[in-house]
């Protein structure tokens, strides 16, 4: 499994610079330039192509990608242009943050979710089965500008339990920051539990249909012990799979959540950089959210390995 | 002719014209305060003319929390706004998150009162020679900036000269284009600063207040290093800046401002500035008490903050617009008369109650208008008429009907604007196609050509949001002369731009009432433009917060600020 592992991690190098190499091009094809994102509407055609010639932007696509990747490789990630701040810690920041977020919401959707598809699919076609199935479903068609603003309302502004942002004011301690990120997390819980759910109500139904189960309750083992030893071990595969690839999405696709609750993480830092032609901070953002993305998937998969032997990584 | 003179025979024109009803007291104080009256000498002037100051219409309603508390000193106010597109560099900002910052800690020459008029800041006095091409501001003394350097002439002159260079990358070079030039700003001595004009131009003084808001005076040996090292005049110190986050000012304890009781200006201790860009995020906000102040409230969303009874949500007279522009060198708007009948079909009341709840003053596609600008010629209404329109369409050639397509940013009110206009024109038989476009494609254009490519310049028919503007002229010299690079309609007319130069280049108001007259009745006939509305500012705080200053919107001086018991 290990010469697997890195062959995955190999792999990941020519994605990252092909990633690299598209962000830079597609960035081009964006409307508008540096230059005028920077001086905004107003300036005059000669000032923007000024600036533009003094940041290097009116350079070919390929000398601006070659300076950028030889110093990005070397561990200088240059400064925004635009923001006028260094690159690497306002991205790592924003993953921190967006980590953060994500690993609370993950703590909250996960067991939630894979308990109600479990029970879900335990107790296939009955009401409860229904119920579960129709409500979580439900949840996730609300999407998160909706179920936020509602939860904001509700929980901040007219009950005054929560409160309206999801960062703690400098200098509170460990428990604050929890406490300031239930809000946001719930409008993600809505969006994937309906999902994640679903999936542990397939595998849970499929593995209760396999031969070995049947076996394994005519030779007399206890219900528990099926569905603890047996059931849930290998209906959770496709769940697993689908958590990986999910994981990618909640640090960098949060950008409605990171919005609303003003919540400073990478996805909202993206959508900025992408508007201001800010290229510099998109690679890096982008190619960070690759990462984790990859290495999420990675992890999922040699879970998935883990609980059911008989599959093997693929390359 | 001496300065005071000067004054003198100009003050006594003014009262004579306010004694013959050739001007109302409203005008007479904005004409004293362009040319640099005191807020004191203006009332004595309006006492000259016998019977009460108060006289005179009011071009909007006042803000509603005028029954003000006594000033309670310190605490922390918590305002909320966009958050700066760039990092905010005063040489370059344009928009609302950097220009509510720089507010705090720069300072300009003259500031805009509530009611965009204009009052003394760092120059204590400003007046004209007699072809108006030079002005001569006397500068305030005893003014430092926060690192304890002395202000003076030479921050003045330099302040000019770089926003004046293209290297700078300053948005009023354009601004000031034609009226100032390189080399025009002199220092006389060390508080006294002329500016040598291109031309004559009455209502230069708006052109150096903070309606133009990248004249802000900078230090002298100003190195763009802004957020890292901010030194200013203002009230405030920017503390801490993260980008697009939050940006926190401490109280400058070198401040020059006191108020009329001799308190030591600013009151409270600091300010927090939040950045949030959504609308409906930022209301949140005020309305759980997590924020005090937020500068600029938008209308759509605002329904909740007038009911809220935690807040108060005072009202502008703003002259912010939203121009409808004909591109009259694009097909079919060459032809006067189609632009007309579009005109025609609209209905303006409707529009404002849809967009604006009714608040905003109505505009008639001209903008001397004088609801919005005191001192306007009376402005000819213009009320949805489709039988007119079916005849200029008629007239235009195109009875059979018309198609046309209108082209849109999505942002703001604007998208909703355009459909009322689609709606509208349909019956007279114009039918409108709306091009929606995202905001940043709305004004991107080629890096080789903006200007020639971008379409607010170049869609035939397009929808642009302005900001506030200070004066009708400050408003046709950035869009309706030939040479203006803001020009959406492309309009050159040739006796609109003479009657302009000579309306620019006097003082006598009966003078500059005709050429109104005659520049608006231009305007509105040719149509290059619609303007069907002036929008109100509003600016929602806590019921507790008094004493903000300025226009509305993001012109917002807090150095009077405070929070009542």
């Amino acid at each position: 499994m290990l010469r697997l592992i890195g062959r995955r991690l190999l792999l990941m190098v020519p994605t990252l610079i092909l990633a690299s190499i598209l962000i830079f091009a597609l960035a081009e094809v964006l409307p508008g330039d540096v230059g005028r994102s920077i001086l905004g509407p107003y300036a005059t055609q000669e000032q923007v192509a000024l600036l533009n010639h003094k940041l290097g932007a009116d350079k070919p696509l390929y000398q601006r990608y070659a300076v950028w990747a030889g110093n990005f490789v070397t561990g200088d990630w240059g400064e925004s242009p635009v923001l006028k701040v260094p690159v690497r810690p306002t991205v790592m920041k924003a993953l921190g943050n967006s980590m953060v977020l994500a690993g609370f919401a993950l703590l909250l959707i996960v067991p939630i979710s894979i308990v109600l598809g479990v029970f879900s699919g335990l107790r296939r076609d009955s009401a409860l089965d229904r119920a579960i199935t129709v409500s979580t479903l439900s949840m996730t068609v609300i999407p998160e500008f909706v179920s936020g603003v509602v939860l904001l309302y509700i929980f901040a502004v007219w009950l005054k339990w929560l409160p309206v942002t999801a960062m703690p004011p400098q200098g509170s301690n460990f428990f604050d920051r929890f406490y300031y990120l239930i809000l946001p997390a719930i409008p993600l819980m809505f969006l994937e539990l309906g999902y994640i759910a679903r999936m542990a109500r397939v595998g849970t139904v499929q593995v209760l249909a396999m031969p070995y189960i049947r076996t394994a309750v005519l030779k007399g083992l206890p219900r528990r012990r099926v569905i603890f030893g047996h059931v849930l071990r290998n209906a959770m595969v496709p769940t697993v799979t689908v958590i990986g690839s999910q994981v990618g999405w909640l640090i960098g696709g949060l950008v409605v959540i990171e919005t609303l609750f003003v919540y400073p993480g990478i996805g909202k830092l993206m959508v900025d950089a992408a508007q201001t032609h800010d290229v510099p901070m998109l690679e890096a953002a982008v190619l960070v959210v690759a990462v984790i993305y990859m290495v999420a998937n990675l992890i999922a998969d040699i879970i998935v390995a883990l609980l059911n032997p008989r599959i093997r990584m693929g390359g | 002719m001496s300065d005071d003179q000067y004054r003198r025979d100009y003050a006594q024109h003014l009262i004579e014209q306010v004694n013959k009803g050739q001007m109302t007291r409203r005008q007479l104080l904005v004409r004293a305060s362009v040319f640099g009256f005191s807020a004191t000498a203006a009332g004595s002037l309006l006492a000259a003319c016998g019977g009460s100051s108060s006289g005179g219409s009011s071009a909007s309603p006042a803000p509603s929390g005028s029954s003000m508390p006594a000033p309670v000193m310190g605490g922390t106010i918590k305002m909320i706004g966009p958050a700066p597109i760039t990092e905010p560099d005063p040489v370059t900002i344009y928009d609302q998150g950097g220009i509510v910052l720089v507010y705090q800690f720069l300072e300009y020459l003259i500031d805009l009162d509530d009611k965009n008029g204009l009052k003394p800041k760092l120059a204590e006095s400003w007046t004209a020679n007699d072809k108006i091409d030079v002005w001569t501001f006397k500068l305030r003394s005893g003014v430092t900036f926060n690192d304890g350097s002395p202000f003076g002439a030479e921050d003045v002159v330099t302040s000019f000269e770089r926003i004046l260079n293209p290297k700078s990358g300053s948005g009023a070079l354009s601004q000031l284009g034609g009226v100032l030039s390189p080399g025009g700003t002199k220092k006389v001595d060390d508080l006294t600063v002329e500016f040598h004009l291109d031309k004559p131009f009455a209502d230069f003084p708006y052109m150096v207040s903070g309606g133009n808001y990248n004249t802000a005076i900078l230090p002298r040996n100003y190195n763009g290093n802004n957020t890292k090292n901010p030194v200013g005049t203002g009230p405030f110190m920017m503390k801490n800046y993260v980008a697009k986050q939050s940006a926190s000012f401490v109280k400058n304890p070198t401040y020059w401002g006191k108020d009329a009781a001799g308190n030591q200006l600013p009151y409270v201790d600091g300010l927090e500035y939040t950045m949030v860009e959504d609308n409906s995020a930022q209301n949140l906000q005020l309305q759980s008490g997590a924020v005090d102040v937020q500068p600029q409230t938008v209308f759509q969303g605002a329904q909740a903050l007038f009911a809220d009874p935690n807040l108060r949500v005072d009202i502008y007279p703003g002259t912010g617009i939203r121009e409808v522009a004909f591109n009259v060198t694009k097909t079919p708007w060459q032809d006067k008369n189609l632009r007309q009948a579009v005109a025609y079909c609209l209905d303006r009341p409707a529009i404002n109650k849809a967009l604006y709840d009714g608040r905003s003053n109505l505009g008639y596609d001209t903008f001397w208008e004088p609801s919005v600008f005191a001192g306007s010629p009376p402005s000819t209404p213009r009320a949805q008429d489709y039988t007119k329109a079916k005849q200029l369409l008629s007239d235009g050639g195109k009875s059979a009907g018309l198609d046309v397509t209108l082209t849109v940013a999505k942002y703001l009110e604007n998208p909703q604007l355009a459909q009322l206009i689609q709606a509208q024109c349909k019956p007279a038989g114009i039918n409108v196609t709306i091009n929606q476009l995202s905001y940043t494609a709305y004004y991107a254009g080629s890096s080789s050509d903006y200007y020639g490519t971008t379409p607010w310049i170049n869609a035939a028919w397009d929808i642009t949001e302005w900001g506030s503007r200070p004066a009708p002229g400050i408003y046709a010299a950035a869009m309706l002369l030939p040479k203006a690079v803001w020009s959406s309609s492309h309009w050159n007319n040739p006796d609109f731009v003479t009657a302009f130069n000579q309306y620019e280049s006097t003082v006598d108001e009966a003078t500059r009432t005709q050429l109104a007259t005659k520049l608006s009745q231009i305007q509105q006939d040719d149509t290059p433009i619609m303007v069907p509305f002036y929008i109100t500012q509003l600016r929602t705080q806590k019921k507790n917060v008094y004493g903000i200053q300025g226009p509305g919107s993001f012109y917002c001086d807090m150095s009077q600020a405070f929070m009542a018991a």
